[in-house]
């Protein structure tokens, strides 16, 4: 299929990777969605690529967390939410068929939410609960699960000796990045982000960026944020919306530094949002 | 399903692991959305089996009904209506002399032989008052006696059809040939009643005329009050001014007449008499239990209704925290009362504890007081009061906590204080909440059973609200006791029995139609906050 | 600086002011009185019941009251002295006076007792009772409420079929318990043939108690933040194992505690029970003497509100008779007390725990 993605490298820090073929694996055609009767996206087509980092950017109640919820169909779960025009497709496979189960598509593309929300279990069984969820019991399995999922969110070295706690005990940045080890515990293949950072000081934020540059090696993430200067630093691409129709998308490099279009300017440049 | 062929990297499509056409998914929410249908289910049952139980009374009724005037008991209750005004002029007078003899005897310093001499020419007039009914009596006695044993026959022929039916159904056909059934026939067995016409007007020709004879000597009777005689002089006018119109009555009564549903229905909802198990005819009327059940819930909500309020503001808006902890937990634990040990409470102490109270010299102008019974609609509604408090205190507090903070700081703002604040914001605010909060406490209060059935006296009688406020410390019955106490000793599918479901329907319909008020007026409230 | 101005702010005493206070000491006074009106009740039946059931030496508890059936109270005079026996006390002691009479050869003298019943023995096959009732009822009601609840909460979208069903549980708690009494006899004990019986009695029960449990499973599965849910379904688990999993584990303790005071409703009712499941008196303790298992299920108990009404209206009201009056009332006011207690500091304690 035509991709309007060039294989390219145009993220800052990418250079220095070893070229990957970038095939998109998400493509959005002609996306109509209502809540109700109040239409909340219109006409989206986009393309996300295999292990690319991108951002969705925009001021608030533009859409940005909608298209996010559409694409694991977190948006199941609201009354009245429904898809009336256009497809997501997945790897070829459109997500919103009958015959889809949602469970096994959840499983492969996780979701990191705006509000840490590790369940008041220890930091271990917040690990493995997807794990269990699939049937796994082998005690050995799920401890090297544990540790190669809390060393992938980064959070194995402060963690390491107390895996028995609260996963509530944790400062809000650890309880984030307990979510995000969660997520890759079921290995997706595609993380979506829906404002991870919003409730995060400073120095949190920071590891959580680090965290999410570690982590496009392996996988396809989604991010959406408020912060400009997040997406300017985190993604690969960014995308901008705005009333709920995609204004703008493209390389964070052109978004930034050479928007075509003058709302994207407006915003990126701090004159509305 | 072509895509998942293509790309076998992703697949999502679903499993094929089903149940009836159904995922195991869609089972437990099948199970669950079954549980929550059990209300909604025992709802229609409720309503199904109550009249499934109880609707075959209005049939029972009129059957009742019609054999009431069929049997011509009808016909001879007008005598005996008659009859029964004259015994109430008669208390008239027996009253009458009460009050002058306490006084002879009290303020006037008289011995009782003394007194009862002064007043022996009332005594003779009353005598003669009281005489002059005997033949009306003797008559009503006599055809009583008839049309009883009329009802009596038609009920055992009833009775012995029944049996025929049954032993035929069973098959036993040559015994059922044996089973005797005579066809009561109304129109011979009610002759003699009706041939007693002539008597009864002659009877009442000499009535009328000895009794105008003692209206206008009543002013004459010496030593008693002229404007009491005087007031009973037009009683008794009245009284035999009431005669052409019995005896009108009396000449079209006609036993033929069909007695409708209609009039079976409305002898339940209007009927003023609960009478049951008695030799002459059984009455099924409502009305008494209603209003036994309406007064006692109006003196627990006269009591609770300020109390619970009162205790929910103060709580809500001017208690210390320290306060708020105490009574709070405190009332809800008054909640957890069994009624039944109140209603112990009530006849062990309460009773005699009001009673006693009513007794002080200095409560004497209170009418009824003292109280001449222990048991009654005052001590059920006290005891009903306070299982009504907690109700009350916590959805009226709850109502005055959603009032919004920001309200309560905008008056303190304007200056205003915090009684003004309470009552120009707070309350009308909290206004509705407050009201469904008073419905919901009248929906349990006319809903309790063991404290009225224990405390409330149970007398089947409308109170004699001439009495004034007095009417208020007569014993009553209500709804609900009767079903809890008639229940237990009737027979299944007889009328009696029937009566009760219907009963009880009554009160499922009533604490529905409060319910649903109570939450109307919620919704109301939640929707538009002033 | 040299001239002090008065305060404006100063407080100065008014109509308005001492008004006000007034106002607020009539409504603390309202608050008082209904502690008081309660206070009263609770206090009397305690005083008076406890000189039944505790008692001055060891064992400090009357064990004969706690453990025995009722039985009729003789009391009469015997050579001078005035004794009070229980029913089989004083058969034994007829007989004995017969028998020793007998044997110094002369006729015993008649013994002239006046019984009164219910009034001697104990109540324990009433708690027993109860206790079985409120076992029973309440193991229905939380199967039925909690799913219900979780259908409400979990699954169901806004529409017509919710809003009957919201609206039948909030009708449904305001029909009164005796109403229950008349359907639970209609339905259990006349139409499906199970008669005055255990299992008639738990389902009345169940049934008034349901919407207690629904509102209040309802109540605790809202209190679990909704981001569990959303992180549990966004691991890949099917709704089902998000409700097991990520909500009901967190809901359940407020669950319980909440139902317990539906546990009070079901043990402090006697209207529903009276036609469906209590007998006035029976000899058997529901254990003894079943034929099959099932006949467990289908056998009447007596039950301590229903024994309560039954000995304040049905026997007169003296000094022989007070004593177990008061001694039922106070046990079974104790164990409703209790339970109630228990929910009401459990609940306290568990909002202050509970704060995701």
């Amino acid at each position: 299929m035509p991709s309007p993605l060039l294989p390219s490298s145009l993220g800052s820090a990418e250079g220095r990777n070893p070229p990957v073929v970038r095939r998109p694996v998400i493509e959005i055609a002609d996306l109509d969605f209502h809540y109700g009767t109040s239409q909340a996206l219109h006409d989206i087509s986009l393309s996300i690529a295999e292990k690319e980092v991108t951002a969705f950017i925009g001021p608030s109640g533009c859409g940005k967390s909608t298209l996010l919820r559409c694409l694991n169909r977190m948006n199941d779960l609201i009354d009245g939410a429904r898809i009336s025009r256009g497809a997501i497709r997945i790897r070829g496979v459109d997500i919103h068929q009958r015959d889809v189960e949602v469970m096994e598509l959840r499983k492969r593309v996780g979701m990191v939410f705006q509000k840490s929300n590790p369940f008041p279990k220890s930091i271990y069984e917040n690990v493995v609960y997807g794990l269990r969820l699939q049937g796994v019991r082998d005690k050995t399995r799920l401890d090297e699960a544990v540790e190669t999922s809390l060393r992938g969110a980064a959070l194995w070295d402060e963690v390491k000796d107390r895996l028995h706690a609260s996963g509530l005990s944790l400062s809000g940045g650890q309880q984030q990045r307990l979510c995000i080890a969660r997520t890759i515990a079921i290995e997706p293949e595609v993380i979506l982000m829906d404002e991870p950072c919003s409730a995060l000081d400073p120095i949190a934020t920071a590891k959580v960026e680090e965290l999410i540059h570690q982590l496009k090696l392996r996988y396809t993430i989604v991010i959406v944020t408020h912060n400009m200067q997040q997406a300017a630093r985190c993604s690969d691409r960014t995308a901008f919306f705005y009333l709920g129709k995609l204004i703008e998308f493209a390389p964070t490099k052109d978004i930034f530094m050479t928007p075509s279009n003058p709302q994207t300017e407006a915003y990126v440049s701090g004159r509305f949002g | 399903m072509a895509d998942t062929s293509k790309a076998p990297s992703f697949p999502i499509t679903k499993r094929r692991l089903r149940f009836f056409g159904l995922t195991s998914d869609e089972l437990v929410q099948l199970f669950f959305r079954g549980n929550a249908m059990v209300s909604v289910l025992v709802l229609a049952l409720i309503t199904l089996f109550l009249f499934r139980e109880g609707l075959e009374f209005f049939g029972q009724n009129q059957q009742n009904l019609q054999v009431y005037r069929r049997a011509g008991l009808d016909y001879v209750d007008h005598m005996r209506w008659q009859e029964q005004d004259h015994t109430a002029l008669n208390r008239y007078l027996l009253d009458v002399r009460m009050k002058v003899m306490a006084d002879l005897t009290g303020r006037g310093g008289l011995s009782v032989e003394a007194a009862n001499q002064r007043l022996e020419a009332f005594d003779q007039y009353s005598i003669r008052f009281d005489d002059a009914i005997a033949p009306l009596r003797g008559l009503v006695s006599e055809l009583s006696e008839t049309a009883s044993a009329i009802k009596t026959k038609y009920y055992i022929n009833e009775d012995k059809r029944t049996e025929r039916r049954q032993l035929l159904a069973a098959g036993r056909a040559d015994e059922a040939a044996r089973v005797e059934v005579i066809q009561v026939d109304f129109a011979r067995e009610l002759e003699p009643i009706l041939a007693s016409r002539d008597a009864y007007l002659a009877i009442n020709r000499d009535l009328a005329r000895e009794l105008q004879e003692l209206a206008s000597a009543a002013r004459a009777v010496p030593g008693v009050p002229v404007e009491r005689m005087d007031r009973f002089g037009t009683l008794v006018v009245q009284y035999v001014g009431g005669f052409p119109q019995i005896e009108q009555r009396l000449a079209t009564w006609d036993y033929r007449e069909d007695v409708s549903l209609l009039r079976s229905f409305s002898a339940f909802i209007f009927g003023r008499q609960w009478l049951t198990a008695s030799f002459w005819q059984d009455w099924y009327g409502v009305l008494p239990l209603f209003v036994g059940s309406l007064m006692v819930s109006m003196i627990a909500l006269t009591l609770a209704v300020p109390l619970g309020v009162g205790a929910a503001i103060y709580v809500n808006q001017i208690a210390s925290p320290t306060e708020q902890r105490l009574i709070k937990p405190c009332i809800e634990f008054i909640a957890a009362f069994p009624s039944v040990v109140l209603g112990f409470f009530g006849i062990a102490v309460l009773g005699e504890f009001l009673r006693s109270i009513s007794g002080a010299a200095w409560l004497d102008w209170v009418p009824g007081f003292p109280l001449a019974e222990r048991l009654n609609a005052l001590t059920a509604g006290c005891l009903l009061g306070l299982i009504a408090v907690p109700t009350i205190f916590t959805l009226a507090e709850d109502a005055l906590q959603n009032v919004p903070r920001s309200f309560k700081e905008a008056s303190f703002a304007l200056g205003a204080t915090r009684l003004q604040t309470i009552v120009r914001v707070i309350i009308p605010t909290a206004l509705s909440g407050i009201i469904s909060a008073v419905l919901l406490g009248l929906g349990r209060v006319i809903g309790e059973t063991m404290v009225v059935l224990l405390c409330a006296g149970n007398r089947i009688e409308i109170p004699d609200f001439t009495a004034g406020i007095a009417a208020f410390f007569q014993p009553v019955h209500t709804m609900t006791g009767i079903i809890a106490q008639e229940m237990g000793e009737v027979v299944r599918g007889e009328i009696h029995y029937r009566a009760l479901f219907v009963v009880g329907i009554v009160l499922f319909f009533l604490s529905l139609t409060i319910n649903f008020t109570a939450q109307k007026i919620l919704r109301r409230y939640r929707q538009q906050p002033l | 600086m040299s001239q002090p101005t008065p305060n404006p702010f100063r407080a100065t005493p008014s109509f308005s002011r001492t008004f006000e206070s007034g106002v607020f000491w009539v409504l603390r006074s309202t608050a008082y009185i209904i502690l008081l009106c309660g206070g009263f009740v609770f206090s009397d039946i305690v005083i008076k019941g406890s000189t039944t059931v505790f008692r001055p030496e060891f064992p400090f508890v009357n064990t004969t009251f706690l453990t025995e059936a009722p039985e009729s109270l003789y009391v009469f005079e015997h050579e001078g002295v005035k004794r009070e026996m229980g029913d089989r006390e004083f058969r034994a002691f007829r007989e004995s006076e017969r028998l020793k009479a007998e044997a110094a050869g002369r006729t015993a003298p008649e013994i002239k007792a006046t019984s009164y019943v219910y009034s001697a023995g104990g109540i324990f096959p009433c708690i027993v009772g109860t206790v079985l009732l409120v076992v029973g009822s309440m193991s229905i009601a939380l199967c039925l409420g909690v799913a219900s609840a979780i259908f409400l909460n979990e699954y169901a979208r806004q529409g017509t079929f919710i809003r009957l069903v919201r609206l039948t549980i909030l009708n449904l708690a305001g029909v009164p318990s005796i109403v229950f009494g008349l359907f639970g006899m209609g339905l259990f004990v006349i139409f499906l043939d199970w008669n005055v019986s255990l299992l008639a009695g738990w389902f009345t029960l169940a049934l008034m108690v349901l919407p207690v449990v629904i509102t209040a499973s309802e109540e605790s599965l809202k209190a679990v933040p909704q981001g569990f849910r959303e992180a549990s379904l966004a691991l890949g688990a099917t709704k089902w194992q998000t409700i097991r999993k990520a909500v009901l584990p967190f809901a359940l303790p407020g669950i319980l505690t909440s139902s317990i005071l539906g546990i009070a409703r079901v043990a402090g009712e006697t209207a529903p029970i009276m036609f469906t499941a209590a007998f006035v008196v029976r000899d058997k303790l529901p254990w003894e003497d079943l034929e099959r298992a099932s006949d467990f299920f289908f056998q009447g108990v007596m039950a301590l509100p229903y024994h309560i009404y039954v000995v304040s209206s049905k026997i007169p009201q003296n000094e022989y008779t007070e004593r177990v009056q008061y001694g039922t009332a106070f046990v079974f006011l104790l164990i409703v007390a209790l339970i109630a207690t228990t929910s009401i500091v459990l609940r306290a304690r568990l909002r202050r725990r509970y704060r995701w």
